[in-house]
């Protein structure tokens, strides 16, 4: 009889006793484990980067272009010419990403992409705001935030899409660019396209939690774990940005 | 299976009362180290070490902290959950050091 006592508060703490070790639901936990396994195909990816860049000598040092300066219509030719862009030399990211929508002849090296990085941290922002909000089942709450998590994920994209237009009109391609080493234009568009398609899904995914938050799903349920578990994933794309951000652009 | 459904929206580690204030600190100290990571850039724009490429990964990796603890819930979960999937990133630490090897040796072979 004493046996059978022992099982029972066993099983309390055990998966067969339907309750879980970890302390968070079945859903929660596989989310964890699939955002490992992103995380090393990401870290794959950037370590790819590193050892593509690490084997090409360092960016020339800049000298002519100053940020804010006024400068001519044809910015990489003129880098080019004067010798900053090189097939043997890493570019200057400075040099590379200087455009800024609307704003013609003037060089704002890392504006655009700082922008980008804080529309990304601020949709993550009103993500953890929502899934507060469904922790007091405050439906309206929760819509109001994951819309505003919708609109930064679409802002992102847009501005994401509009970098890569201009990144292609300079003549950027897979298979080479007029900036240095063939990799380096490759490598920018698989890694930061790779982190666009998952910008992408993470928007999709807030837009089915969003209708399904109209429509009540979850406060039938009695719960907004599904909230948490796609700002989980949402969460993860801002975090894989930060480092995209560091490794593409800082360093 | 109906036991399952039960216990899974109940179980959840408590969140901290004032967890609305801890994530607007969060968003302003994420938004200083990004700006520091700007002007950073700037201001070292022509050094060029592996000192100041560490300055910058450690810089993300305290905002890594940030997203993962706060607004990711981390801080908040068991301690089993958190080393399950912090300390497979190991691997990936190897990895980089590895790379890194072979990229200097690359380097050296083609300069």
């Amino acid at each position: 009889m004493a046996n059978t006592t022992n099982l029972s508060t066993d099983k309390k703490t055990a998966w067969g006793g339907g309750k879980s070790p970890f302390s968070v639901s079945y859903g929660k936990l596989m989310m964890w484990i699939f955002l490992l396994s992103d995380a090393f195909t990401f870290s794959s990816l950037l370590i790819a980067y590193g050892f593509i860049r690490y084997s090409f000598p360092s960016p020339i040092e800049n000298t002519i272009v100053k940020p804010l300066s006024h400068v001519a219509e044809n910015f990489t030719e003129a880098m080019n010419k004067a010798g900053l862009f090189v097939q043997d030399h890493w570019p200057a990211p400075e040099l590379v990403f200087n455009h800024f929508p609307f704003i013609h002849g003037i060089h704002l090296p890392l504006f655009f992409v700082s922008l980008m990085t804080f529309i990304l941290i601020f949709s993550s922002v009103t993500m953890v705001l929502a899934v507060e909000a469904g922790h007091r089942m405050q439906k309206k709450e929760v819509a109001n935030y994951m819309l505003l998590t919708i609109i930064g994920g679409a802002a992102f994209l847009g501005c994401q899409a509009w970098e890569w237009t201009t990144f292609i009109h300079e003549g950027a391609r897979l298979y080479g660019n007029p900036f240095g080493p063939r990799s380096f234009a490759a490598l920018f568009f698989i890694v930061t396209g790779f982190h666009g398609f998952h910008v992408f899904s993470g928007v999709v995914l807030n837009v089915i939690i969003y209708l399904n938050v109209l429509n009540g799903t979850y406060e039938k349920r009695g719960h907004y774990e599904m909230v948490e578990k796609v700002g989980l994933y949402w969460h993860f794309v801002d975090l894989v940005w930060v480092f995209v951000f560091t490794f593409f652009y800082l360093i | 299976m109906e036991h399952m459904d039960h216990t899974e929206h109940l179980e959840h580690t408590e969140t901290p009362a004032d967890m609305k204030s801890k994530i607007w600190n969060t968003f302003w100290i994420l938004l200083g180290l990004t700006i520091v990571d700007i002007a950073l850039y700037f201001a070292l724009l022509s050094t060029h070490s592996m000192l100041k490429n560490a300055l910058f990964i450690v810089l993300g990796v305290v905002k890594a902290w940030y997203i993962v603890g706060i607004f990711m819930h981390m801080k908040f979960e068991r301690k089993v959950l958190m080393y399950m999937i912090i300390l497979p990133m190991i691997f990936v630490v190897f990895f980089i050091a590895l790379m890194l090897i072979e990229g200097d040796f690359t380097f050296h072979l083609r300069w």
